[in-house]
């Protein structure tokens, strides 16, 4: 390490749940090269400063989700983010409106069972034989979802919406848009089943349009849309269902 | 980190076994940064309330007689009340501006096998109407056409 290379320090969270009361700062100055992300600095803490600092990460290449932080008090993932933007000075901490398990790591069972709740899967009145052949998909059905079929659940958005922070009951913008992506899949018969949780206790009219998930989105996926969407269609199934009684079409 | 946001925001139905800190609110939030302008949008709502409460004021004025009505006509004249009614055109327009720029998202892909008219074009279609709106009802109010 020559005395010219740059250094930058970090203002990390730390939160031992065995030791510590309540989270609190911890600051590191490393040296850094250009081309590092913020991850990277992490990882340079962890294996050469101190080991006791704990954080998820996995792919390194903004497909799997985990390393999502507050970076300079921005919800972030850190694998995407080049630290020569960053000033000498970086905060990093866990995500907003989480609990937090440890230091950086947040608890995302609540997020778990928000996704489970909108059955984030393809739903069919009828099991399709194997010898029917596969379900045909044109390219513009397919265009219709392929945005919101693009999460990859790093919950950045549950850190920027505001209605997360003051409502434990609402299902937030990811689980939301993924429950809008299968409901509008023309393979999937579950919309119906979608539309009662999405008009439930917590569903998409706790949404009031913030549109900061879409800010901090960092596959475009574009979530208050989708839940905006939902809401429309939720509706459209609500008033349907006046008229016609369920299962009236079949 | 700042402020605590609801103790049971992203909380597990569960508990698990680690006890954890409580969740945290953004540090931005709700005056800083990328919050303001929805904060101020949300805020907005004092006006439309205040407003609501005039027009219920001058209504029932009204059924007091014409001295109340010519009241409510003097009050109308007053600073105070045409300051307010400037802030709330500024609140009407932002309000305005920033929902008509998340509205084309927020249609769905298709109404059975129709698909809504592109982003710039519904955008063009709600100023239209806007600004239409806009121009018949001062059109009205000027004596113009009733």
């Amino acid at each position: 390490m020559s005395d010219g290379q740059q250094k930058k320090t970090f203002v990390v969270t730390r939160f031992d749940p065995d030791r510590d009361e309540a989270p609190r700062k911890q600051s590191y100055e490393i040296p850094v090269q250009p081309d590092w992300k913020v991850l990277d600095a992490l990882n340079f803490i962890k294996d050469e400063v101190d080991g006791t600092l704990s954080y998820r990460w996995s792919c390194r290449m903004a497909v799997c989700g985990s390393c999502g932080m507050m970076v300079n008090g921005e919800p972030r993932l850190t694998c995407k983010e080049a630290l020569s933007q960053y000033g000498d000075t970086v905060d990093v901490g866990p995500l907003a409106n989480f609990p937090v398990v440890r230091d950086l790591v947040i608890e995302a069972d609540g997020f778990m069972e928000k996704l489970t709740s909108v059955k984030p899967w393809i739903i069919r009145a009828k099991e399709r034989a194997v010898e029917e052949g596969p379900m045909r998909q044109s390219p513009a059905e397919h265009e219709e979802f392929k945005q919101f079929s693009l999460c990859i659940n790093c919950m950045l958005c549950y850190s920027a919406c505001p209605v997360v922070a003051n409502e434990p009951e609402f299902l937030g913008p990811a689980a939301i848009a993924v429950g809008h992506r299968y409901s509008i899949d023309s393979r999937d018969e579950g919309a119906a089943e979608r539309n009662e949780v999405f008009r439930g206790e917590g569903g998409v009219f706790s949404c009031s349009f913030a549109n900061e998930c879409s800010e901090v989105c960092p596959k475009n996926v574009d979530p208050a849309a989708a839940v905006n969407q939902a809401k429309f269609n939720a509706v459209i199934d609500w008033a349907t269902g006046l008229v016609l009684p369920r299962g009236g079409d079949e | 980190m700042s402020r605590n946001a609801h103790p049971d925001a992203m909380a597990p139905s569960k508990p698990g076994r680690t006890r954890t800190a409580p969740p945290q609110l953004p540090d931005q939030f709700p005056f800083g940064g990328r919050y303001l302008a929805y904060t101020l949008f949300d805020l907005t709502g004092i006006l439309y309330l205040l407003l609501g409460f005039l027009v219920l004021c001058a209504v029932w004025s009204l059924g007091s007689g014409e001295a109340a009505w010519n009241g409510v006509l003097e009050r109308n004249r007053s600073m105070l009340y045409v300051g307010f009614h400037a802030i709330a055109l500024v609140g009407v327009i932002f309000v305005g501006i920033r929902f008509f720029g998340f509205f084309p998202k927020a249609q769905p892909p298709r109404i059975g096998p129709v698909k809504p008219p592109p982003k710039p074009v519904i955008l063009a279609m709600l100023y239209a109407l806007w600004i239409g709106v806009t121009a018949f009802l001062s059109i009205v109010l000027a004596g113009g056409i009733f």
